[in-house]
């Protein structure tokens, strides 16, 4: 697989797949959906009944349901790191729950307050606190109160899409896009820098001239009116991928994640067509 | 009620970013620009913000 990367930022990233076919685009576009294991909140506990805080007595009552609650709580993207963590059923503890599967959250808060998704203490390593600190989870008056305990663990989103990595994944055919160079400085010709919904072309020297090819959705709407000056193409061979990430891993984490995913299962089956 | 954490349609966290543009629209900002500034390019995301109706602080003291 031949990528060249664009863009490369914390959470979002742009590259060209190239001399490839739609086939494998799309089934990286899908293991980038679907294949990233991540970790996510899983098990919510809540403390029932009257909070004690400096002798004032609160009580755990909350305007959501605590269903909703854990439920959001689940959404919170949780920073994962495949050196620290495994697959709770895979893992050397035997899927009863240990510091190499699960990361442990808790949340104490007493009204009146907003509880933020920044209020989850990570139980031993501090780096794991929630990236996303403004998360509102829910409100308190005075007199309520939370307690709870939350438990995240490795899963894909063909369980839930909480475990969702990636997100806005999409791909289109790398466009060709060429000019005529008699008619270039025709007037109806550099009308069409006006029409492009992208601003795909501008104007040197009195000529039309491409300026950001990749911009270009392919819309065709520049075709007509150029009197067949500008033709757009599509090159089946390369593709033009753009995706983001929650936060949990970084662009690149999810890029390599999915390109080893990708292959590992394709040595996978070639074993056991092998086998046959 | 309260805004969701994710977008209904593709997934991106847009709770955090909700008190933001509440602040920032408040304080006479375009909102088109703010949304802009946020990262929120798809407009499955936008509608999330734009639409919401935060109802959670009238409901609290119900609770
Ligand atoms: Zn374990
Ligand atoms: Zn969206």
């Amino acid at each position: 697989m031949d990528i060249e990367i664009i863009e490369m930022a914390e959470r979002r990233g742009k590259f060209i797949l190239k001399n490839s076919s739609p086939a494998m685009a799309n089934a990286l576009r899908r293991t980038m959906l679907s294949d990233i294991p991540k970790m996510a909140i899983d098990k919510v506990e809540f403390h029932l009944g009257p909070i004690m805080v400096d002798d004032k007595e609160y009580e755990s009552v909350t305007p959501l349901f605590d269903e909703i609650i854990a439920h959001r709580l689940g959404m919170v993207p949780v920073p994962t790191d495949y050196e620290l963590f495994t697959y709770q059923d895979k893992c050397v503890c035997g899927g009863e729950g240990c510091p190499s599967c699960t990361i442990m959250y808790s949340l104490n808060k007493i009204g009146p307050c907003t509880v933020y998704s920044g209020d989850m203490i990570p139980l031993g390593n501090a780096e794991l606190k929630v990236k996303d600190e403004f998360i509102p989870i829910v409100e308190l008056t005075d007199g309520q109160a939370v307690l709870i305990y939350a438990t995240a663990v490795m899963g894909t989103v063909k369980k839930h899409v909480k475990w969702q990595a990636a997100f806005g994944v999409g791909y289109k055919y790398l466009p060709i896009i060429t000019i005529d160079a008699n008619k270039a400085n025709d007037s109806d010709v550099l009308r069409v820098i006006k029409l492009c919904p992208r601003h795909v072309f501008e104007e040197k020297g009195g000529k039309i001239v491409v300026k950001n090819s990749t911009d270009c959705s392919l819309c065709m709407s520049c075709v007509a009116p150029s009197n067949g000056a500008i033709t757009i193409n599509s090159d089946d061979k390369n593709f033009f991928f753009t995706f983001e990430t929650d936060g949990s891993l970084t662009a690149k984490q999810l890029l390599d994640k999915a390109t080893e995913i990708l292959s590992s299962e394709a040595s996978e089956l070639l074993s056991q067509v092998e086998a046959l | 009620m309260i805004i969701p954490v994710r977008c209904f349609t593709c997934g991106k966290v847009v709770g955090s970013a909700y008190p933001e543009y509440v602040k920032r629209v408040g304080m006479g900002e375009d909102p088109k620009k703010v949304l802009d500034d946020l990262g929120f390019e798809r407009y499955c995301c936008r509608r999330m913000i734009v639409s919401h109706a935060d109802l959670i602080g009238e409901i609290a003291p119900l609770g």
